[in-house]
């Protein structure tokens, strides 16, 4: 009934802006900027993996990355669980509560850490009450984590609370009729069954963390370097386009990787299920 | 609950207060006597909030948000809301494929479409910060649109189009009087989605600056880093203020979570 | 004997202070080996007492006593209940075999007699080639089936069931029902049914309660209460729709078959009431009409009246005769539950 011709016009406009300023300027960008070409990249990109210099950079985006999704799967998919399973009412303040943080930018959600965080700080007025001496955690792969983990929570906890939701609450009575402690019941029935969300949230909140950028900027600095404040100051302040292109390389190849994955991984639970 | 599940209640009051936690302090900060970044504040005092009202490139940086946020979120509904139509109602051949290709602006690393931006168009093609920041903003919100609008449009049966041409209205009319308000709710928390998304990105933004022209919260994320005063922190606590009558706004319009829980 | 299951004065409220209440001040013993159930409309509170037996749901107030003793405050795996829920709620990533054995693993059962037992269970209900079988792979009517036999493989000491066939297409719910009975019987296990359904509950209890704005109104032998309800709620939900007013008597009702139409101003017999009025609808129903009559002078009812229905056309007057043996003396009309709110 519906003729295609129309309806394919329909798609034009928005399909030209997301060949022309999108795919086209990234694609040239990743594999040919301006100064170089595509082996120029290459030499970069195996000059970035095989620098005992940047290399730990790597290292240390995968593990702060690894780190902040797994601390933020232990919390989030907890309190995911627990609106799913509260009252209504409070169901919905606790989900506007969680969602809140998400309209605010990340420098109006970083900023208070540098005051937690910072020598005269919240944390180093506790260490020296304590007689721990000077606490400094700003500028540590700790503050990093801790920022990123209040950046993606969220997240975390909305994808799980969409699986959480939509799982029928009997089947966790089943089990605790059929003598399962609310652990056991929890281990292996409510988790399993949203495995599909907690799966989405931990690849967002990985992908996210591997590219964020204000929060390693202001509470790593120059002394905890992650792939992306590598990338801006090899831009802004090295100049070095090619070299700019490898760590973007880098950084988008490891971001597709990880969804790629996850993608498999949610395939296959969705076919044993 | 609280007293039945105490671990699980323990877990969630962490997860608030990191959430929230930092936010909290920062309002403390901002209403500080003294000159530094302290908590608690020493004594009370609205004099950053005088000082960031004062200072040029703060007000600049909001006009060049809220045009840049209001612009773009235009154009990526005028891009969008027609693309979704397409997919979900034109028979596409391999729907599937254009549809994911509309999303892949969400998987690349913002840093890296900003680089791409900053180089292929701001350097290479000489178009001003601002232009560039309008188109890089379009592309970043394209994906929005089309999911937020995709989503109200494929819960809607298309029957009932089937049902108003049977009824002998034609397809212009059906549009207008079914299919658009089938759409509408959709297209408003798109609406208010992207545009909030827009107001808030940092890292597409971060290199798209020119003389006079960054977004606020690249303008704050550069004050933050060269001083040390509270300025920041007052601003913070203006935009969080705002946030918040946004927040309720969407509430009554359109349901805050179900807008911004996506 | 004593009672598998005691509801001593057991309210429960949802909600606030100011809350209504779902169940308020319910006595009931539930006996051994015997189906019960717990009948009445939805809203009823029949679900949330069951969920209280269950422990699912606390009582706000009463107390609940398994096997004699006090169990109100017992989480739910501790209780030995084998619940079905209406969705079925079998566990969609683990296998038939899995879902029957759950409640036995839990119990720390021996891997064989696990197997043995889910087995047997499974043959109960006559699904055991499905064993291997997700339950994604079955149809409503085997996924209750696999449900009743996760309940049954770990011998409870009460089997709940929270409206399970509901969920069933009319014929298949028939036949269901008679294979509950089956299973009921065979295992000689203790059930309590929570139906809204009257017909069910008819046909599969020992003893049917019926609940009102989560308050008992009556209990008893189905074959008891069901030609003598003790009041109009009782009534009108097994449903009796006729409640005339008769000159010196109080509120009694009577089924529209036992109703009579004799031509106007012709005489009823010695033992019966007599009400003249007009015809005024004649719906066919297959094997008969139904009749109804307006009666002026029986306080303005109308009453229904099963009849071949030949030649009586709106607007016809006729003679209603209200044999007295099959009329049923009902609890003052002032009385019914709900109106205590």
């Amino acid at each position: 009934m519906t003729r295609r011709g129309p309806m394919l016009a329909l798609l034009v406009p928005g399909l030209a802006v997301l060949v022309l300023a999108f795919l086209y300027p990234v694609a040239a960008t990743l594999l040919a900027p301006p100064d170089g070409d595509p082996a120029t990249v290459a030499r970069e990109t195996g000059a970035l993996l095989s620098d005992p210099y940047l290399l730990p950079v790597i290292a240390r985006t995968i593990r702060v990355a690894v780190l902040t999704t797994a601390i933020c799967l232990l919390l989030g998919f907890p309190v995911a669980y627990l609106i799913s399973r509260a009252p209504a009412r409070w169901a919905g303040r606790l989900l506007a509560l969680a969602v809140f943080p998400l309209m605010l930018n990340t420098v109006v959600r970083t900023y208070g850490w540098i005051v937690v965080l910072g020598g005269n700080g919240l944390v180093g007025q506790v260490g020296a009450a304590l007689g721990l001496g000077r606490v400094q955690l700003l500028y540590t792969e700790t503050a990093i984590v801790l920022g990123l983990v209040q950046l993606f929570l969220p997240l975390m906890i909305l994808s799980a609370y969409s699986s959480l939701a939509q799982q029928d609450p009997r089947l966790e009575e089943a089990a605790r009729g059929l003598g399962a402690s609310p652990g056991r019941a929890f281990r292996q029935v409510v988790f399993p069954l949203a495995l599909p969300g907690a799966l989405v949230g931990c690849t967002l909140v990985f992908a996210g963390a591997v590219t964020a950028f204000t929060t390693p900027q202001l509470l790593g600095g120059s002394r905890e370097r992650l792939l992306s404040t590598l990338l801006y100051s090899r831009v802004n302040v090295s100049l070095d386009w090619p070299a700019a292109s490898a760590v973007a390389l880098v950084m988008t190849v490891l971001v597709l990787a990880v969804s790629a994955l996850s993608g498999r991984l949610g395939k296959i639970g969705s076919t044993t299920s | 609950m609280i007293l039945r599940r105490p671990l699980l209640s323990l877990l969630t009051a962490i997860a608030f207060v990191l959430m929230l936690g930092p936010v909290a302090i920062l309002i403390g900060v901002a209403f500080t006597a003294g000159s530094t970044l302290a908590f608690p504040p020493e004594g009370l005092s609205l004099r950053w909030f005088a000082a960031a009202l004062e200072y040029r490139p703060f007000i600049d940086a909001f006009g060049t948000s809220v045009l840049v946020a209001l612009v773009s979120t235009a154009l990526a509904l005028a891009l969008g809301v027609p693309a979704t139509l397409a997919l979900q109602r034109g028979r596409i051949p391999g729907r599937r494929v254009v549809e994911n290709l509309f999303f892949t602006p969400i998987i690349v690393p913002e840093l890296v479409l900003g680089l791409a931006l900053f180089q292929q168009v701001m350097v290479g093609l000489q178009i001003t910060a601002l232009g560039t920041l309008v188109i890089g903003h379009t592309v970043l919100l394209l994906p929005y649109t089309v999911r937020v609008v995709g989503a109200s449009l494929a819960l809607a049966d298309p029957r009932l189009e089937e049902a108003a041409r049977g009824l002998g209205a034609g397809p212009v009319r059906t549009f207008l009087r079914v299919t658009l308000p089938v759409m509408a709710p959709g297209i408003a928390s798109a609406t208010i989605l992207a545009f909030i998304t827009s107001l808030n990105n940092v890292p597409l933004s971060l290199l798209l600056t020119g003389p006079g022209v960054a977004t606020l919260p690249v303008e704050m994320l550069n004050y933050v880093q060269s001083s040390f005063d509270p300025v920041v922190a007052a601003v913070s606590v203006v935009l969080l203020v705002l946030s918040v009558a946004v927040a309720f706004a969407t509430e009554r319009l359109a349901g805050f979570t179900k807008v911004f829980g996506r | 004997m004593e009672p598998v299951v005691r509801l001593d004065r057991v309210s429960h409220r949802f909600g606030g202070r100011d809350a209504v209440a779902a169940v308020s001040d319910l006595d009931l013993d539930v006996a051994r080996g015997r189906f019960t159930t717990l009948l009445g409309p939805s809203g009823c509170g029949k679900t949330t007492t069951l969920r209280m037996i269950a422990g699912f749901l606390r009582p706000t107030s009463g107390r609940i006593l398994l096997e004699g003793a006090d169990a109100t405050s017992t989480p739910p795996e501790k209780r030995n209940i084998g619940m079905v829920f209406q969705s079925y709620a079998l566990f969609p990533h683990m296998t038939i075999t899995d879902n029957v054995a759950f409640g036995l693993r839990t119990r720390r059962l021996p891997g064989d007699e696990v197997r043995r037992r889910a087995g047997e269970a499974l043959e109960l209900v006559g699904l055991s080639h499905a064993a291997g079988r997700k339950p994604g792979e079955l149809s409503g009517g085997q996924q209750q089936r696999v449900a009743l036999a996760r309940a049954v493989a770990i011998r409870p000491s009460v089997l709940l069931l929270d409206e399970p066939l509901s969920n069933l297409d009319a014929r298949l719910r028939v036949q269901m029902r008679r294979e509950l009975l089956r299973v009921q019987r065979e295992t000689g296990l203790t059930a309590v049914l929570v139906t809204h359904d009257q017909e069910e509950a008819l046909e599969l209890s020992d003893t049917m309660v019926i609940l009102n704005a989560g308050r008992l109104e009556q209990q008893g032998d189905p074959r008891e209460v069901f030609p003598r309800p003790a009041n109009r709620f009782v009534a009108e939900f097994l449903g009796y729709d006729n409640f005339p007013v008769l000159p010196g008597a109080g509120p009694v009702t009577i089924r529209p078959e036992h109703v009579r139409l004799l031509p106007a101003r012709a005489a009823e017999g010695a033992d019966e009431a007599g009400l003249d009025g007009t015809v005024t609808a004649v719906t066919f129903q297959g094997s008969h009409c139904l009749v109804e009559v307006d009666t002026p002078a029986g306080g303005d009812a109308t009453l229904r009246s099963v009849h071949p229905g030949d030649g009586l056309r709106p607007g016809d007057s006729v003679r209603v005769a209200l044999p007295r043996r099959h009329l049923v003396a009902l609890a003052d009309a002032a009385a019914p539950a709900g109106a205590d709110r």
